[in-house]
């Protein structure tokens, strides 16, 4: 009996202290009211908010759609007075950009693998030199760009100079002139281009009649002859083909 | 002495369970219909706020793609001006 009264006792002790989170769990209504209402003006501010970004999000678009309008206007203008066609273009800009980053493999090439790619760098060199004529050129944002090509060029081009060596051997044994090492297939397969060797060694060359075997000559890259090449050469020929000066002069 | 502390303890539990009903019987609460309609828009809310938070990305998006049309546009403006000078035109 006693025990059936203490458990009863326990129960109702239980009860009392647990009815504040009874209640604090149940909504009144005035909480409810107050959620409602809390929630409404929260809905309502999200609906002004959500329509003002359907109107803004509307505007954008129509700018873009007015954006794309304006953009083929102005193309089309540009590639009419370039007197191109946009597969022109295209093709122009690809193979620009296809040169840049061939050109950008290249250099990170050491002086020795770069060697290998000679004949690539003389083709690209002259192809770029063509493409600056090209009336894509007159676009000044491509032209900047063809001059950096350029300069890339060059700089892998001066490496490929600094690299390139050849050692002379005897006339006896190899026959070995400027000119006949000028016209090596493996030199520049062209004779006509000898100057380039003696203007680039001018160190050891004074006299393009007089090389000695031994020597290391450095070879420049293969193109056409400079202006100052050409200058040099042509004061040789005229030095040969002058009478020889009068004893005592 | 005995009869005395039990009866107590009954009155005392009694008290405790009346107590407890008085609270709870005496407190207004919202209908089902009105838990209801709080519940949906406390659901309403939650989506709005989604659609916004969907919006809001659409719309940087679309600035983003505008700024990137603007700029390709003044390149080509400025391309177009430059040739016309370069031909003299």
């Amino acid at each position: 009996m006693k025990s059936k009264l203490l458990m009863i006792l326990i129960v109702a002790i239980l009860l009392v202290i647990d009815m504040p989170s009874v209640l604090a769990q149940e909504m009144t209504k005035d909480q409810w009211q107050q959620e409602m209402s809390q929630f409404t003006a929260k809905r309502n501010d999200l609906k002004a908010k959500l329509d003002k970004l359907n109107s803004g999000i509307k505007d954008l678009q129509s700018e873009s759609t007015k954006l794309n309008g304006d953009f083929t206007a102005c193309n089309d203008a540009l590639l009419k007075i370039l007197g191109i066609t946009q597969a022109e273009y295209d093709a122009f800009m690809n193979e620009l950009i296809g040169y840049e980053s061939r050109v950008n493999e290249l250099m990170r090439l050491s002086d020795e693998e770069l060697l290998k790619y000679r004949d690539e760098i003389l083709n690209m060199s002259g192809r770029v030199n063509e493409m600056t004529k090209h009336r894509m050129a007159l676009i000044s944002r491509i032209n900047d760009r063809l001059k950096k090509l350029q300069d890339n060029i060059a700089s892998l081009m001066k490496t490929l100079d600094k690299s390139k060596t050849y050692t002379v051997g005897t006339w006896a044994k190899d026959r070995d002139c400027l000119w006949n090492i000028a016209k090596k297939k493996d030199i520049y397969n062209n004779a006509w281009l000898w100057p380039k060797i003696w203007q680039g060694n001018r160190d050891k060359i004074k006299n393009p009649d007089l090389i000695k075997p031994k020597w290391v000559l450095k070879i420049p890259a293969g193109t056409e002859l400079t202006k100052e090449e050409k200058s040099a050469a042509n004061s040789y020929y005229k030095k040969k083909a002058a009478p020889p000066a009068a004893p005592g002069e | 002495m005995f009869k005395f502390k039990s009866k107590l303890m009954i009155f005392i539990a009694i008290f405790a369970f009346s107590t407890s009903l008085f609270l709870l019987g005496c407190t207004s609460r919202p209908s089902e219909d009105e838990l209801r309609q709080l519940n949906n828009l406390k659901a309403e809310v939650v989506s709005l706020e989604k659609q916004i938070a969907d919006k809001e990305k659409e719309k940087a998006n679309l600035e983003k793609e505008i700024a990137e049309k603007n700029a390709k546009l003044q390149r080509c403006q400025s391309d177009l001006e430059a040739v016309k000078k370069a031909l003299g035109q």
